[in-house]
């Protein structure tokens, strides 16, 4: 990719993958990713200091890689699949990650808590059974003022619990003959 | 209890939908600010309500709904406000609504200026009699409707069940079917007992979680309307500097903006565009001239806050002959200018209709300043609505200077809603600041280790009075800031004490920061009580207990005392290289002790192992009290060892998260927090906590390295 051009205002239209879904946003070169997936509408992508300190921004690129949306413009984040925190969960059925920061009470004022599910959940792709120093180091990025941290090491641990087992149920459930993996329920009547 | 004899309750009857509307606005104490009132009683006693806490429900067949005139800014004062209602509504969490209530229903006097850990302790008594009032209404009506006695109904769940039979109505159809007007009875009805409570003092799932954790909840920045605009605005070079001349220059020219806005008599230079970065990477293109302001730096205003004289704040025995003997111990304590970095910077939408109504969306703690500044501007009559969103962090700064007013002055010249979201740089250069604190104590101990006396001269920046427009004589003839006085006194007994206090007006503007002067304060004070137990040869816990009165406050203090120390494991061994410390402060009625457990590598505190024990009287939601207390601790460890503003040439250097650096998670150490409940009244949550951290870390480095660490940042091996 060549190097944007941020003097250029010239209005352009960048498609974006947001949350699966195909998103055509017009957008000057200099737009950051953050503000084109908020002036989009998804606002749960928050922003917090504008220069990758804060780590309120935070969204993954192609499932596993999280990026600080502030310090990226929109038209570098073309051909990348971009989850939010929108596609994390919804309000039927929220992301184990959601679930446990909510049990554990790993937030306060939530501002910083998009950018925390989101940095976790990439964590968690690579390291799925992670010490809480580890879970502390990979966090560091994302700041919080309200919460003390210690509630949101504890969330998620828990998260990485409830998505061991459901890994580890879905695997089982693909050696079973008979299994459907899909549902993880076993044909043959194994419940 | 307060008399409720001038108690007007208002009550009205909505069309349809059976709509039922209580409110209770106590009187006024008219006169002074509420605050200089809340300050001076503080930790006296029991406190009135502040004034006109208007509460609001409605009754419909949905269910009950509760419109909470305080702003959620992450302490979770919706859910404990809901659960106090919930307990004498007898509705379950579930059957309770929540909502923000907005200027138009909440906002009477001010009482939605969410500060000071007030909202609990003020709304507890008229929020339940509100809450009861409602139910006894209800129950009167039901009672009618069934035609059997009201003393035979039991309200349980948003339902009246009669007394043998199986008969029962829920609320909402009680409401549907009452006829006339409702007339509420000047009498309160009796409040339930504490062993009769089934919502507080157990957990209840937080109102406000579901939508912060799927990124729906809406804060300031967040806040969006049809045709909207952003605005960014100009900002001096310099604290103080005015703008002397102002025009458009190349701004109007740049992409996608759409007006610029220039009042150079009002010191204000704006740009309005499509969307955020045009307007903002318009602003340098503005002509702009300032001029004056402050050259200050850091080391000017140290020198500007030096303690030594000033107004005695309290005096008794003779502190002169009791440091004539004994053992005599001197220290002396700076704390420095620090920012209070809540994440969400401050936000508004503003929508300005030509002549009519200025309806605001904003990041506020304090929607009545939000009201009061904009009729300055835009006439005293002038309609104003205000929607507090969810604050993304306020610890004060949202109870100062905001970006309504910005965003207003922008509306109103473009005739369309204007969003103002500041930057990081503008939301720590641009700010009021937690003032530097300046402490000289010194005092004596006994051979046989009793505390004869202690003098203690402070100085600090204005921290109230840097944020209301009273007069410099005024203050200058007080002598001294209520906001000074939190955490401004040692709670120990012992016979000999004098306090000599000393504010200032700095060139910086300084004001509100989370549990104003306890930070500090409570650093000197603690670290030299700890100097004073080193000087008598004896335990710092041990020399702690011994001073404490036999009283309330010393009993209350003991109890957290032994409660931490016992949990801590303290006077246990330790591995090598460790230390504990430990610190304790009362502070808006509410105890505190905490020790930390520390190690000293390289030059750099880490802490290792936090256990604070807490005495908020009695507790709402034991999560939520939790919660406020581990945030404290971190807040409180992250600006002792870590937080400083630095001012040059009368800006503030640091403009970032670079380089104004918070604790980071991999530093944060386990918080273990221990709740003791002593009485029936709720005491502050949010703030005293703030107090003991940053003393227990400091005393246990001296007990760890011999070195005495009387600055903050606290900085081994920088004197």
């Amino acid at each position: 990719m060549t190097a944007t051009d941020t003097t250029d205002t010239t209005l352009r239209t960048v498609t974006l993958n947001v949350n699966g879904q195909t998103l055509h946003q017009q957008v000057e070169p200099r737009t950051l990713l953050a503000y084109a997936l908020r002036d989009a509408g998804l606002k749960g992508t928050h922003v917090g200091c504008d220069t990758s300190s804060c780590g309120c921004c935070v969204v993954l690129l192609d499932g596993d890689t999280p990026a600080k949306s502030c310090t990226m413009f929109a038209v570098q984040a073309e051909g990348h699949q971009i989850t939010t925190v929108e596609g994390l969960g919804g309000p039927g059925n929220l992301h184990p990650l959601q679930q446990a920061f909510w049990d554990q009470h790993g937030l306060q004022c939530g501002y910083c808590t998009p950018g925390m599910l989101m940095t976790a959940k990439a964590m968690l792709e690579h390291n799925p059974d992670p010490t809480d120093q580890e879970v502390r180091e990979f966090l560091s990025g994302n700041l919080c003022r309200c919460t003390g941290y210690n509630n949101i090491v504890k969330a998620v641990q828990q998260a990485a619990r409830v998505m061991r087992d459901e890994a580890q149920a879905q695997a089982l459930a693909g050696m079973v003959p008979g299994t459907d993996p899909s549902t993880g329920t076993a044909g043959g009547g194994a419940q | 209890m307060k008399p409720v004899t001038r108690r007007r309750v208002l009550i009205g009857l909505g069309s349809g939908a059976g709509l039922l509307v209580v409110g209770v606005p106590l009187a006024l104490n008219a006169g002074r600010p509420a605050i200089v009132d809340y300050i001076e009683e503080n930790g006296t006693g029991p406190q009135d309500a502040p004034r006109n806490p208007d509460l609001w429900f409605e009754v419909t067949p949905a269910g009950v709904t509760f419109f909470v005139p305080k702003i959620e800014m992450g302490q979770g004062i919706h859910t404990a406000l809901a659960q106090i209602a919930a307990e004498e509504l007898e509705v379950t969490p579930e059957q309770l609504t929540v909502r923000q209530a907005d200027t138009a229903r909440g906002y009477a006097g001010g009482t939605m200026f969410t500060f000071g850990s007030t909202s609990v302790k003020a709304l507890y008594r008229p929020l339940r009699e509100a809450a009861a009032t409602l139910r006894e209404l209800l129950r009167e009506e039901a009672a009618r409707q069934l035609g059997v006695p009201a003393t035979r109904l039991t309200a349980a769940g948003g339902s009246f069940f009669v007394a043998g039979s199986r008969e029962r109505i829920g609320y909402a159809q009680v409401v549907a079917g009452k006829q006339g007007e409702w007339v509420i009875p000047e009498a309160t009805p009796a409040l339930k007992a504490r062993r009769e409570f089934k919502r507080i003092g157990r957990a209840m799932p937080r109102t406000d979680f579901r939508d912060k954790v799927l990124g729906t909840a809406t804060y300031g920045y967040d806040a969006r309307l049809p045709g909207m605009l952003f605005g960014a605005v100009a900002r001096p070079p310099r604290f103080g500097a005015r703008l002397v001349s102002a025009s458009a220059g190349a701004a109007g020219r740049q992409p996608g903006v759409v007006r610029v806005v220039i009042d150079a008599g009002a010191g204000f230079a704006g740009v309005v565009a499509r969307t955020r970065t045009q307007a903002r990477a318009a602003l340098p293109s503005l002509d702009l001239r300032w001029e004056g302001g402050t050259t200050a730096s850091s080391a000017d205003l140290d020198a500007q806050i030096q303690a030594g004289s000033g107004s005695v704040l309290r005096r008794r025995g003779n502190v002169r002959a009791a440091l004539s003997g004994g053992t005599v111990v001197q220290g002396e304590y700076r704390t420095p200018l620090a920012a209070h970095a809540h994440l969400e910077p401050l936000a508004a939408l503003a929508d300005v209709k030509a002549g009519g109504r200025i309806e605001v969306w904003a990041s506020t703690q304090y929607p009545q300043m939000v009201i009061d500044d904009l009729r300055d501007v835009f006439g005293k009559d002038r309609e104003v609505l205000v929607h507090p969103t969810q604050l993304g962090g306020g610890f004060g700064r949202k109870a100062g200077q905001h970006a309504a007013l910005e965003a207003a002055r922008l509306s109103a010249a473009v005739g369309k809603p204007v969003h103002v979201g500041w930057t990081r740089e503008e939301d720590l250069q641009h700010a009021f600041y937690r003032p530097p604190t300046h402490h000289v104590l010194r005092g004596s101990v006994d051979p046989d280790g009793r505390l004869r006396g202690v003098e203690q001269f402070t100085a600090g920046g204005d921290i109230i009075w840097g944020q209301t427009g009273i007069p410099e004589f005024v203050r200058d003839a007080l002598g001294f800031d209520p906001g000074g006085l939190l955490g401004q006194f040692m709670p120990y007994d012992f016979p000999a004490y004098r306090v000599v206090n000393r504010r200032e007006a700095l060139p910086v503007p300084t004001g509100y920061w989370r549990g104003l002067g306890v930070l500090p304060n409570t650093f000197a004070l603690e670290s030299f009580m700890d100097e004073l137990a080193h000087a008598a040869g004896a335990d710092p816990l041990a020399f702690r207990l011994q001073h404490l009165g036999s009283g309330e406050d010393g009993r209350r203090l003991r109890g957290v005392l032994e409660r931490a120390a016992q949990a801590a494991g303290w006077g246990t061994p330790l591995p090598a290289g460790r230390a504990r410390g430990v610190a304790c402060c009362l502070d808006l009625g509410t105890a505190s002790a905490l020790v930390a457990e520390v190690s000293v590598q390289e030059g750099r505190v880490q802490v290792h192992r936090v256990t604070v024990a807490v005495d908020p009287g009695l507790v709402i939601n034991p999560d939520g009290a939790r919660l406020q207390a581990q945030g404290s601790v971190m807040m409180a460890l992250s600006s002792a060892l870590h937080e400083e503003l630095t001012i040059q040439d009368g800006r503030v250097v640091e403009s970032n998260f670079d380089r104004y650096r918070l604790l980071p998670m991999r530093d944060a150490p386990p918080v273990e927090v221990l709740l003791v409940e002593s009485g029936d009244e709720p005491q502050g949550m949010g703030e005293p906590v703030m107090g003991p951290a940053a003393a227990a870390v400091a005393n246990a480095v001296f007990t760890l390295t011999g070195e005495r660490l009387r600055t903050l940042p606290l900085r081994p091996g920088q004197g």
